[in-house]
């Protein structure tokens, strides 16, 4: 062999698998086709937002990288939905591109055991059972061996731009599409499928006039996105907001013919949450305008991002839209917007754990799987990569629950309801939503980071401490009852206008007071100095956070706790390896089919398949269980 | 997204015999910290909590509030996983009537324990492994059979038209649930800070709880009803509460003889539990036009669920009796007596709507008996068809579930909280309205698996 693993693709989930398995001492080959590409962000210079910031937590929970590249690498940090609860509050932050491509491919570099190479692969070897994976054939012919191989192509495999009339064999533009791995897959039985995104144009920063835009400043406090982050200090640019319009829309439906949207060129299916803007003026023509944010894409360069306004329509066309926008009047074009369609896998062919259910030893991530945005393929390269390396220890898989990760979600939905339109995560898709907050990631998967082996101990040290530091202030909350003398204190005075509130409390807990929706920890800190400062040291304000958003809201996060136990108990009931699914008499045609096809691991899992009965289900368990006894 | 709100290892009890007179009846309990909450309702404390398994003790069964002695009991310990469901139990064996029943299971719920849904007791067992190899092939065949005729009764006794009325109500909250969640997940879109629709939550929670309310049979039979005894003095209130009482239907006679208000006793009617109030401790209505005594007998014929309404058939209906029975609500069920008629000629002439009945020879009784029960069961004949109804428990406990969540959205928004906690609950309605029409969820495939058994098996 030559290596243990070998990463095809140097995207955000070939880093984050490439860097799980070399660090836990795997020598692991990353096959790209290009070292300058290593990291890049195809579409939006941004990592984060409602539901994604939370998965970039998890990631550096578990021990990836992406919160540290992007903690390094921002010009602008913002939570939003800060006034609308805490478990929909998610970190954003703008990054520089090139920043963030050139940390990730110093840190793949720098790694042990991580090896770089710059080459196309065109197949995969197999053993004789042609159902293993043994390793890759290059473009140029060269052979490499591997016990394991993620896959991780992106939008690459059989990539096609569209810019208008004009289109091009490319995974992103002006780079080459890679082929020859779709046909392998197919070979292997895959169910294959296109999918199309598409990004918009670039203009130029000084060609832009800011003044007819609103400016939106990034926060001034930076919450780090990574665990091992105290704090972040870095440069700070502005975004800026302005609106399309009438005129905008008439050009375009003018052109609409010309959109290789409408004139049939592209078949695969795109996001609908994230339609291009000759999409949403043909979906929703009441709508007079659509609000567009222009992003830097870094420091060190003019070139700004228009988002909202995605097109694949005809340059000329792009160019005269963009100049009706109020502040674009005079933009200059520095790249145009276009469409890029790929080849994706059904993701229902694979477990959990992202290997293949084809293919033993083959594991697939990312954008190949139908999904779309830079979180979601690391959070799968990430899950891939811990599951490659477990399958090179011999260790059972690693696979997180609905409940504890918006990974698990992420895995769950796409394994088992597969997708038909590039698969963005929501807040909304994740029943557990309370629990699976931004804040709490650390506390929800540090710990199974380090029994995985991707945390060093000085990290983990750092956890524990802010662990059980956090387990002493609820105590803390706990014992500490409201006294009248502690308005008779010096103290009374940092009430501010909080007293009367307060005093309706007095002989509670803190614990207790602390739930009153109109009360902050900060309200009752004066009470408690051992609230402020724990050994010696000021407890972190964001420790603190967490400790008021686990007590206010627990009584709701209970309530769906209960269900989560429940659901648990299901999703425990494990369905064998092999078991067969003919053999269970009872069973109807359909479920049948469907059970074969996605082989569920367990019995909570193959609930959720659409199609499969409940009376189904039932006769499920119960010969699961039989078989058990 | 699913939804679900019960646990599998909270406590759960259920009578395991047949709710009927019996000698014995045998009250099962199952979950975490069940025997340390048992222990609260045994008369020698510390008895059960410290019990070894498999032991059974004799004692006195208590109101873990009141302490007021129940029933003396004999209760069996099972420590986990040597139970039926795995999990720590209990069992009661109480005296069979329906009064100690009543009172034994009031009691455990007082304590903490929930009333366990159709087959929950097997369920539990089959998520701990307990069911064996035959068993596990029983429960299929009884889950495959069950399934059929659970989705015959889940889908043929929904109507069109109930259906319709939950889908409508169901329809407008998830409006309301899409734009709460379209604002938490487009924070940045221009849409502008949306107040949450609480018009339409306020007429989706009326209109819940106007369709629970519909369920009537179910709850009759659980929780019983009210109905007064009211008439002039000597109409023979008195001797027909006696009457009912001398019944081997009679259960006890529970008076509440300190302040001799009133008196009131349970009787079985047709299988419901009524309880009887007798006014006559009261002064009579028809001498005293006003006071306190009107004013209680009105209090207890306003909570009633029906009244049977006494007349001395040898002094014919007074103009009292029409007044009274005037100043009763319009919609009130009321069995009109016509009583003492041993004392007249056996062909004198009984007024329309009136039961010829004396309760001195035992005549009329089972007529007065038969039109109570048709009046509270609010029979098919008094339902013009026209009305949608709830009529299985699952839909009506659903049919509550979402009207407490909605209850408690309104709240949530009335107090400020933000969107992701409003959305909680909010998603809590839509899933019980989905529920009710079908709609898969972790739930649905338990319920239709267990939900064939009969409660406490």
């Amino acid at each position: 062999m030559d290596f243990d693993a070998i990463v095809i693709g140097g995207g955000h989930a070939g880093i984050e698998a490439a860097m799980c398995m070399s660090r836990l001492g795997f020598e692991t080959m990353m096959v790209t086709q290009n070292l300058d590409c290593i990291g890049k962000m195809s579409c939006n210079p941004a990592v984060g937002g409602l539901a994604k910031g939370n998965m970039v937590r998890e990631i550096d929970a578990l021990g990836g990288e992406m919160g540290r590249l992007i903690d390094a690498t921002m010009i602008q940090f913002r939570v939003l939905n800060r006034s609308r609860g805490p478990a929909v509050q998610a970190p954003r932050a703008q990054a520089d591109k090139k920043a963030y491509e050139v940390l990730a491919k110093k840190t793949v570099e720098r790694q042990d055991h991580l090896h770089l190479y710059m080459d196309t692969v065109v197949d995969l070897t197999f053993d004789s059972s042609g159902r293993t994976v043994t390793g890759v054939v290059t473009q140029r012919g060269k052979r490499m061996s591997a016990k394991v191989v993620v896959l991780t192509t992106g939008t690459f495999l059989n990539g096609k731009v569209f810019i208008g009339e004009y289109s091009e064999t490319a995974g992103r533009l002006a780079e080459p599409a890679a082929f020859g791995l779709d046909r392998t897959l197919a070979g292997l039985g895959f169910r294959m499928g296109r999918m199309k995104t598409g990004t918009p144009a670039r203009v130029a920063r000084w060609s832009l006039d800011f003044d007819k835009m609103e400016e939106q400043f990034g926060d001034d406090d930076v919450v780090p996105f990574s665990f091992s982050h105290t704090s972040v200090n870095r440069p700070k640019l502005s975004c800026y907001i302005t609106f399309t319009n009438r005129q905008t829309h008439r050009v375009l439906e003018e052109n609409m013919a010309r959109s290789p949207l409408y004139s049939g060129l592209i078949v695969g299916s795109g996001p609908r949450y994230c339609p291009s803007i000759e999409d949403k003026v043909v979906k929703f023509p009441d709508k007079d305008r659509h609000q567009i944010f222009i992003e830097p894409e870094g420091l060190d360069t003019e070139e700004m991002y228009l988002n909202g306004i995605s097109s694949s329509m005809p340059e000329d066309v792009q160019e005269a839209f963009i100049h009706t926008i109020p502040g674009l009047e005079h933009a200059e074009l520095m790249r145009p917007g276009y469409a890029v369609e790929y080849d994706y896998i059904d993701p229902s062919q694979l477990y959990p754990t992202m290997e293949a259910k084809l293919c033993e030893n083959l594991f697939i991530a990312g954008q190949t799987n139908g999904s779309s945005g830079y979180e979601e393929a690391a959070g799968q390269g990430l899950i891939a990569g811990i599951n490659a390396a477990r399958r090179l220890q011999g260790a059972p898989p690693f696979v997180l629950s609905r409940a504890e990760a918006y990974i698990g979600v992420l895995c769950d939905d796409l394994v088992t309801l597969g997708t038909k339109e590039p698969y963005r995560m929501f807040t909304s898709r994740a029943e557990h939503r309370l629990v699976l907050r931004a804040d709490s990631c650390d506390m929800r998967l540090f710990e199974k980071g380090y029994e995985l082996g991707l945390h060093p101990e000085a990290r983990y040290e750092a956890f524990c401490r802010k662990r059980d530091t956090i387990a002493e202030i609820k105590e803390l909350l706990q014992k500490r009852h409201l006294s009248q003398n502690d308005f008779d204190s010096d103290a009374a005075s940092a009430m501010n206008g909080k007293k009367l509130l307060l005093e309706r409390h007095v002989g509670k807990s803190l614990y207790q007071i602390l739930k009153d929706p109109q009360l902050s920890l900060a309200d009752v800190q004066y009470v408690a100095p051992e609230l402020v400062e724990a050994n010696g040291e000021i407890i972190p304000g964001e420790w603190l956070r967490q400790v008021e958003l686990d007590v206010k809201y627990e009584g709701y996060v209970a309530r769906q706790e209960k269900q989560i136990l429940r659901m648990d108990k299901i999703e425990r009931i494990r369905i064998p390896d092999g078991f067969d699914f003919d053999a269970v008499t009872g069973l109807s045609t359909e479920s049948r089919e469907k059970l074969n096809q996605i082989r569920p691991l367990n019995v909570g899992q193959a609930s959720r398949i659409s199609g499969v009965r409940n009376s189904d289900i039932a006769v499920l368990m119960a010969s699961v269980q039989r078989r058990r006894s | 997204m699913q939804t679900n709100y019960t646990s599998t290892d909270d406590c759960i009890v259920a009578l395991a015999t047949p709710y009927a007179e019996s000698a014995i009846a045998v009250i099962r309990a199952s979950g975490d910290h069940c025997i340390s909450y048992a222990d609260r309702l045994f008369s020698r404390p510390g008895a059960i909590a410290t019990a070894d398994g498999n032991r059974a003790h004799v004692g006195y069964l208590l109101h873990p509030d009141s302490r007021e002695r129940i029933d003396q009991v004999v209760c069996t310990v099972y420590r986990a996983p040597a139970s039926y469901t795995g999990q720590d139990s209990v069992e009661v064996s109480c005296h069979g009537s329906l009064s100690v029943i009543q009172a034994c299971l009031e009691a455990f719920r007082a304590a903490g324990f929930r009333p366990a849904g159709p087959g929950e007791f097997t369920l539990r067992a089959f998520l701990a492994g307990k069911l064996g190899l035959t068993q596990a092939e029983a429960v299929a065949e009884l889950v495959r059979a069950r399934t059929r005729t659970a989705s015959t009764l889940a889908l043929g006794r929904l109507s069109g038209r109930l259906e319709r009325r939950i889908e409508a109500i169901k329809q407008s909250l998830l409006r309301v649930l899409a734009g709460v969640e379209i604002q938490l997940d487009y924070p940045e879109e221009d849409t502008g800070e949306v107040p949450h629709d609480i018009a339409s939550l306020i007429r989706a929670r009326d209109d819940v709880a106007a369709l629970a309310d519909t369920y009537r049979t179910g709850a009759l039979y659980q929780d019983g009803v009210l109905v007064a005894l009211a008439g002039a003095t000597n109409a023979g209130k008195s001797s027909l509460f006696n009457a009912l009482l001398r019944e081997d239907r009679s259960i006890v006679s529970d008076v509440h003889g300190t302040t001799r208000d009133y008196i009131e006793a349970s009787v079985d009617v047709g299988g419901v539990p009524v309880k009887l109030v007798d006014t006559a401790g009261l002064r009579d209505v028809d001498e005293q036009v006003e006071g306190e005594g009107i004013r209680r007998s009105g209090q207890i014929i306003a909570r009633s669920a029906a009244v049977v309404y006494l007349v001395d058939a040898t002094a014919g209906v007074s103009t009292g009796d029409e007044q009274n029975l005037a100043s009763f609500a319009p919609d009130k069920p009321v069995v009109k007596v016509w009583n003492k008629v041993d004392l007249l000629p056996v062909d004198h002439a009984v007024p329309e709507g009136y039961i010829r009945s004396s309760v001195e020879t035992g005549e009329g009784i089972t007529g007065i008996l038969d039109a109570l029960f048709s009046r509270i069961s609010g029979g098919a004949a008094a339902l013009t068809g026209d009305e949608t109804v709830v009529d299985s428990a699952r839909q009506h406990d659903l049919l509550r579930r979402a009207a407490e969540a909605l209850e408690r959205t309104i709240a949530s928004v009335h107090d400020g909280m933000p969107a992701d906690i409003v959305a909680v609950d909010l998603q809590d309605a839509v899933g019980a309205l989905g529920e009710i029409t079908g709609e898969v969820s972790t739930d649905d495939v338990l319920e239709t698996m267990f939900g064939g058994f009969c409660v406490g098996k």
